[in-house]
């Protein structure tokens, strides 16, 4: 039988379906920088029609990821994501800390079978395509970062403090113990930040996303992870970052500003406050006691998500119906 | 245990050297001491590499690297006048390496200082000593730190950390 063609495919699969472009079909994904709009890559048996580049949005920046593919299963008519091999390593700075990062292909395979059908992770499959590349189709969450969500909130903090926070973290603990439950199965998350967990726009779940990242690890394999959950809580706790510019710049007095030292930021990235306690006096104290784990001045970590765990659900659990929200 | 066995955790960083090196000083040619230098595979971990051959490659090139550290240090313990007769070199593969395959024994790899210990309970060690990285508490909090580690983690033993 004669390879049909991407016209052909589209309109024997999707009939009406209108393409501004009629690419080619591909077999073989290794020159990913190739593959672009109205192309069809041919994958497990499915076709998926290629849209455009993912891309990523950092400190202000948006770059395309060039090996991740936003396509229309031709089959099924779903929207998927398709990652392609890209067999990267980078200098990962986290603070003043720098770590060698890779991109690994087999990693993120692996993460994708150990949680099949858990809700709390992203969920695709990986297959081979012509050349043995390792591709990943990944479900489209329906939904949005938290990063995003929490930025798009108007109230003040303390309204969203004592109206929004509580749901917030009543599900990111549920998001605490999926990656504690990951961590127990011998895999880590990789990337654990605000970019990385979703919330499903339908379910309000929120969902873990990205899990290619792969570093050496020294002692505690799972400290990058359990860092970023810390981050995570305070950037949720204290709706937003809070840098001394940032605290100067939304008024905040300067008398609480001297009381600030160096102890009360972030132990990885020194501008951040994270004894938000000092300037939100309202934040109950067991969960402040939580958050300084994760500052300059902590005298103990967290070594388990466990650990964090067992602090942080008696205090989300005083919280409720304690948090009043005094202005 | 006897505090007169000592075990020294080496691998290939001039921290190992260093510990030895003060091991030297403070036991020399006394009699009655006993030293085990335990080194513990710690291949890079297979997700940083494209295909099996090239993390073997790594892995057989990082083994070769700890064995001759490991003979280095033995011979820093000799100048240092430690008779080579009171001196056992051990080498325990990772249980995730490709070359493990056959080992007697293998270490899990899950915490490096863990494993110490319990190497060190085994062989009934009474000291046991490390050299210090010297990280940063933000590297300790990320990374973990296994001379911090030691020094929480160890009972029945005394331990030295050398800086």
């Amino acid at each position: 039988m004669a390879e049909r063609s991407v016209k052909e495919l589209v309109a024997g699969l999707r009939p009406g379906y209108r393409l501004g472009r009629f690419g080619r079909v591909v077999d073989d994904t290794s020159q990913f920088m190739d593959i672009g709009y109205g192309d069809v890559l041919r994958l497990a048996g499915r076709h998926y029609l290629v849209f455009k580049d993912a891309m990523e949005r950092r400190f202000g920046y948006v770059d395309a990821k060039f090996w991740v593919k936003k396509c229309l299963e031709l089959e099924t008519g779903e929207r998927r994501i398709v990652k392609l091999v890209f067999h990267e390593s980078f200098p990962l700075r986290v603070g003043d800390v720098s770590v060698l990062c890779f991109r690994s292909p087999a990693k993120e395979a692996r993460v994708l079978d150990t949680v099949r059908g858990d809700e709390r992770f992203m969920q695709g499959f990986t297959t081979r395509d012509a050349a043995g590349n390792l591709v990943r189709i990944i479900e489209m969450i329906s939904g949005n970062s938290i990063e995003n969500i929490v930025a798009a909130n108007n109230m003040q903090h303390a309204g969203y403090f004592r109206d929004v926070f509580p749901s917030l973290l009543a599900r990111f603990i549920v998001a605490c113990r999926a990656i504690a439950w990951l961590h127990s199965k011998g895999e880590r998350h990789g990337d654990v930040g605000r970019d990385h967990l979703f919330i499903e726009h339908k379910t309000g779940t929120m969902r873990w996303i990205d899990f290619d990242y792969a570093y050496e690890t020294h002692e505690n394999p799972f400290g990058m992870d359990i860092h970023g959950l810390g981050d995570i809580l305070v950037f949720l706790a204290g709706k937003g970052v809070h840098t001394i510019q940032g605290m100067r710049e939304a008024g905040t007095p300067r008398s609480l500003l001297a009381t600030l030292t160096a102890d009360d930021f972030s132990l990885v990235f020194g501008n951040r406050l994270v004894n938000l306690g000092k300037i939100f006096p309202y934040i109950p104290e067991r969960l402040s006691r939580i958050l300084r784990h994760f500052a300059a001045g902590a005298e103990v970590f967290y070594e388990s998500v466990d650990e964090l765990l067992d602090d942080l659900e008696p205090a989300a659990e005083a919280m409720r119906g304690e948090v009043r929200g005094d202005e | 245990m006897d505090p007169k066995k000592i075990l020294i955790a080496v691998d290939a960083s001039e921290n190992a050297k260093r510990a030895a090196a003060y091991v030297a000083r403070v036991v020399g040619a006394t009699p009655g001491f006993r030293v085990i230098l335990l080194t513990l595979e710690r291949p890079p971990e297979r997700d940083l590499f494209k295909d099996d051959d090239s993390h073997r490659q790594a892995c057989e090139a990082r083994e070769r690297g700890m064995l001759a550290a490991q003979d280095e240090i033995k011979h820093i313990l000799t100048q240092g006048g430690v008779p080579a007769a009171s001196i056992d070199a051990h080498y325990v593969a990772s249980c995730k390496s490709p070359m493990a395959e056959g080992a007697e024994k293998c270490g899990l790899g899950q915490s490096i200082a863990l494993e110490i210990l319990g190497y060190a309970k085994e062989q009934g060690c009474g000291t046991v000593v490390v050299g210090r990285r010297g990280v940063s508490k933000a590297e300790e909090f990320l990374f973990g730190s296994v001379s911090s580690k030691i020094v929480h983690s160890a009972k029945n033993c005394t331990v030295w950390v050398i800086s």
